[in-house]
């Protein structure tokens, strides 16, 4: 192999992308070529401050993932709205039962839940031809139907196109690590339309935050639930972990962007709870709460700001 | 770099179970969609906040890779891992986003050459006196070497560009970059090359 043959693979053995055996071939020849070895030592040189600079990149604020998957669940919504007001087939059935959640009972000890499956809608292509009877029968024993819509009528062919939501009461029991009771749990937080349904599902997460998935949940629903009891719950949930790096910037968030002043207290209060050493954090606190129109907010800004340094 | 190394051991475990994922998230499950996103998004972010290197872009690039993602879904084969193609739709994403940068900035004047003068310290300079000649001990990091690295970065080819970047700053192994080229780690060889010769080329004679 050339001196130009050996230069061409130190940049893959600064990678370590060099097989074992050229590798060993390759720093025998460096021991016996200045020139080679010179090209080694000025690449690796750069390659260390290449590398430093990557470390500067390998962490992504957290505000940032936080804002950045609040823009693109908000963007889902839209679509999955338009698609199922829009897009269905002729008589297909649309289930979304987790109206349920709240029509049956949580008992919080046995944890029987009604809920269905998963939140997702199923749309049951028709089969061509089939009367409707053959349809109607798609519908479970005690299922309801609810939100019906008719997407369109023909009235020279008769041929309309209904859209809808089956609910059907299902129960469930088990531990609150099973992953089934995690799923109910997760699908009730997206259910919209039923803020009931939703407090139900953070209060029992919030019980027991064990692990990443429920955190993130809860995270999810102090930020993106509509209703200030869900959020408020979801507060409560997460207070004790304010000194995580994505609860923090959760709260954060949740202090310059929650309209409703008492889940802003409490957020500031985990905050300073949790963090009462954080320098860093004081400062950004001060120029969040700067500005919030609640002088008890304001005032623990200032607290918060002294007794960091 | 050990983060990297235990993010891809973590995704060796989780290939089982994500082929479910996938086909359910294929059947218009929503929750299994944003559990494959959630596996990935962070890596995702971190490509696109370093391309594109400011946080709007980053985070337009982010969704508009995941909302392309879920709508071609469908598209889906199984003919790679879901990992290499959500980074191959995440890495076309963010090169459009800097080529449409990159005409705008033509459009609007020659202005912003004036950037490239040699005016300033010659980063040769720089780069001895923290790292190439001193002791190797030491912090050696300035905001002014970072800078001139992201100068640097844009005398690469687009292909160049990408190698490097997937490599270098997201710590992917060249056979997995070959794949999401859609091409060979050989290939991906030769441009990590390329890449690393105009680097040093660059921030040796500014
Ligand atoms: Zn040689």
């Amino acid at each position: 192999m050339s001196c130009r043959d050996y230069q061409h693979q130190i940049t893959l053995l600064l990678y370590d992308e060099l097989p074992e055996s050229s590798r060993v071939e390759l720093e025998t020849h460096l021991q016996s070529c200045p020139n080679c070895h010179d090209a080694y030592e000025s690449e690796k040189a750069m390659h260390s401050v290449l590398a430093e600079d990557a470390a500067r990149w390998s962490d992504i604020p957290s505000d940032l993932l936080v804002e950045s998957r609040k823009g693109l669940a908000d963007k889902l919504d839209r679509i999955e709205r338009n698609r199922s007001r829009w897009r269905l087939p002729a008589f297909s059935v649309v289930f979304t039962p987790m109206r349920l959640l709240e029509s049956v009972a949580l008992i919080a000890m046995g944890l029987a839940l009604g809920v269905y499956v998963s939140n997702q809608r199923q749309v049951i292509p028709q089969v061509a031809g089939n009367p409707a009877q053959d349809q109607i029968s798609v519908i479970p024993r005690n299922g309801t139907i609810s939100n019906l819509q008719v997407v369109s009528a023909d009235p020279v062919t008769g041929q309309v196109e209904l859209a809808g939501e089956i609910s059907q009461p299902l129960r469930f029991q088990g531990k609150m690590e099973d992953d089934t009771v995690r799923s109910l749990l997760f699908s009730a937080l997206r259910d919209a339309n039923n803020p009931g349904s939703r407090l139900k599902a953070v209060e029992m997460l919030a019980q027991k935050p064990t692990d990443e998935s429920i955190e993130e949940a809860l995270i999810n629903a102090l930020i993106y639930d509509h209703d200030a009891g869900v959020r408020m719950r979801a507060m409560e949930g997460l207070q004790r972990f304010a000194d995580e790096q994505h609860v923090r910037a959760a709260f954060m968030h949740t202090l310059e962007n929650d309209t409703d002043a008492g889940i802003r207290v409490k957020a500031i209060d985990a905050l300073m709870a949790r963090n009462s050493r954080d320098v860093e954090l004081a400062k950004s606190l001060e120029a969040v709460t700067k500005k919030d129109d609640n002088p008890y907010i304001r005032s623990k800004g200032l607290e918060f700001v002294g007794t960091a340094k | 770099m050990e983060a990297i190394l235990k993010r891809t051991a973590q995704r060796v475990h989780e290939s089982d179970d994500e082929k479910l994922l996938i086909e359910q998230a294929q059947n218009g499950d929503r929750e299994a969609f944003e559990q494959l996103v959630r596996r990935h998004d962070r890596d995702i972010l971190r490509l696109a906040f370093h391309m594109l290197g400011n946080r709007e872009e980053a985070r337009e690039v982010f969704q508009e890779t995941f909302l392309k993602a879920y709508r071609s879904l469908s598209r889906f084969r199984f003919e790679s891992s879901f990992y290499t193609w959500v980074y191959r739709i995440a890495t076309n994403v963010s090169l459009d986003h800097l080529r449409k940068r990159q005409t705008l900035k033509e459009e609007i004047s020659y202005e912003s050459d004036t950037e490239m003068n040699p005016d300033r310290p010659a980063l040769k300079e720089t780069l001895a006196a923290t790292t190439y000649y001193s002791n190797p001990e030491r912090r050696l990091y300035g905001k002014e070497v970072g800078e001139k690295i992201r100068e640097a970065l844009k005398t690469l080819s687009e292909k160049e560009r990408l190698v490097f970047e997937l490599r270098h700053y997201q710590g992917l192994r060249l056979k997995m970059i070959g794949e999401i080229m859609g091409s060979t780690e050989e290939t991906a060889k030769n441009y990590l090359f390329r890449a690393t010769q105009k680097l040093r080329a660059y921030l040796t004679h500014v």
